[in-house]
């Protein structure tokens, strides 16, 4: 299977350290496994005959990569051009307008092109028309990183609760807000603080918006909804409160009545992101960068997975999502 | 809809069937049936029942059956399934507002205000809410702490 990466960043240069390393893993599903095509903002390397990998893990500019770079080159034309059938969407999340991935992943799907991604902003946009885009095109298409990192939600319905319909979904979905409330749960330090020690150890970004006005978690409430209720779920169906209101006295009043302050999301009959008080001994009371999804189903009743929500773990489930997409290619190859 | 009833039965043999025919006639499922007898006073025993009716309308009736045999009806009422609630409020909060809410049986059973160490006033309440009226009572209250400016935080 031939493949391509859009989007260089983190995720996109983790995952070719990962193919790079984990060679015999893939080649147990797909012997011709080829990593033909890298692209970001600025241009793209492409050989049809595959990348050299070690030498992609050495360079910082795609350019430096010299043979087969196309300065200015889009991502658009790779994925155009290139004869692939697998391709690695990981562009930066923009929940606005989910561009530049949803043109991407639109693309793709479109020539017949499997898509891994684990990027939320296409999905928040478009998810059931993507998932149509997908079927119409007899394409897979995986996203199981865009929620809780490596904590395998989606991969854990699809493949181990097929019979199951799930009626609720809750879950401490960003790791960020989790290690304020955490901090500020422990060690009875103020908001202010937590959120300061948080930016100097790179958990949260320097505008920490994103993470404590409770929008990454908006968003993956609104893929859960989507992906696992099959509801046709906006952003802005969701009712959102972030945590900057919450002071050292409402942390410690909860305490003292042994339940824990955690920016909690909820798909139920509404769908909302907000503070909410966890008895401590709930499965869902984790605490620092750790992310829990708690789902409720007519079958298993109740079922809840504690895992990291980002950084370096995320890339397991990027890997996995494509292992699944080489298994399936390979199964269908053998009914055919 | 679950009812605890207090009879007052002679004490005589017989007198508990012929009192529970009026509940079954009327549909009355009997959860439990406790004979009082250590409470015997002047000929009478009391006997407490938990009866399950569909509507109030077959209460009514039963009681109505009952009294035409004459049978003695200490107490009847409705068993009000309650949850705990805890809600934690954080900003300028109107506690006479809240208190003077009363939600139909609903009780604040517990307050706990904060030594404030920030600007911001802080309570948790504890409520007992008829299980049925949760959500509806919990929706009152954020649609009073949008209005407030507080932040109401309740339990998952």
């Amino acid at each position: 299977m031939k493949t391509i990466i859009v989007g260089f960043g983190f995720i996109g240069r983790d995952l070719v350290r990962v193919i790079n390393e984990k060679r015999d893993i893939i080649k147990k599903y797909d012997q011709d496994f080829k990593l033909v095509g890298v692209s970001n903002s600025k241009g793209y390397i492409y050989n049809e005959e595959g990348l050299d990998l070690e030498k992609l893990l050495k360079i910082k500019a795609l350019s430096e990569y010299r043979i087969n770079y196309k300065a200015n080159g889009s991502s658009l034309e790779l994925i155009q051009k290139s004869n692939v059938n697998l391709m690695v969407e990981a562009t930066p999340t923009r929940i606005q307008d989910g561009e530049p991935g949803l043109s991407y992943i639109k693309k793709a799907l479109s020539k017949g092109i499997h898509v891994v991604t684990p990027n939320k902003g296409p999905l928040v946009v478009a998810f059931q028309e993507l998932s149509a885009l997908a079927k119409k095109n007899n394409c897979e298409f995986l996203f199981e990183a865009t929620v809780a990192g490596a904590v395998p939600i989606f991969s854990l319905v699809r493949e181990c609760l097929q019979g199951d319909k799930v009626k609720r979904i809750s879950g401490i979905l960003n790791g960020t807000t989790n290690y304020i409330l955490s901090k500020m749960h422990f060690e009875e330090t103020s908001f202010e603080l937590a959120l300061k020690e948080a930016q100097e150890r790179k958990i949260s970004e320097k505008d920490p918006s994103y993470d404590v006005d409770g929008i990454d978690a908006a968003c993956k409430v609104v893929i859960l909804a989507n992906a696992l209720m099959n509801r046709n779920a906006k952003f802005e169906d969701v009712e959102r409160l972030g945590i900057r209101g919450i002071t050292q006295d409402a942390v410690s009043l909860a305490k003292r009545a042994n339940y824990a302050i955690k920016l909690v999301g909820t798909v139920d009959k509404k769908l909302e992101v907000a503070p909410k008080l966890v008895p401590i001994n709930h499965p869902l009371c984790v605490h620092g960068t750790l992310n829990a999804v708690h789902i409720e189903t007519d079958l298993a009743n109740e079922i809840t997975m504690i895992g990291y929500g980002a950084g370096k773990e995320t890339i397991s489930a990027v890997f996995n999502d494509v292992l699944t997409v080489l298994k399936k290619a390979k199964a269908a190859a053998k009914d055919n | 809809m679950k009812y605890d009833i207090t009879l007052a039965l002679a004490d005589r043999p017989g007198q508990l069937v012929k009192a529970l025919e009026p509940i079954a006639k009327n549909g009355g499922n009997i959860i439990s049936i406790v004979h009082e007898r250590e409470k015997h006073v002047e000929g009478f025993v009391p006997v407490s029942l938990v009866v399950d009716f569909s509507s109030k309308a077959n209460l009514k009736k039963t009681i109505e059956d009952l009294i035409a045999i004459d049978v003695v009806i200490i107490k009847s009422e409705e068993i009000i399934e309650t949850t705990r609630v805890t809600l934690i409020l954080i900003g300028k909060i109107d506690l006479k507002r809240l208190i003077e809410a009363k939600f139909e049986n609903t009780r604040i059973s517990g307050l706990e205000v904060s030594t404030p160490s920030s600007k911001e006033a802080c309570i948790k309440l504890d409520l007992e809410v008829p299980t049925d009226n949760v959500e509806w009572v919990l929706d009152q209250l954020k649609r009073m702490s949008k209005e407030e400016d507080v932040i109401l935080i309740s339990s998952i």
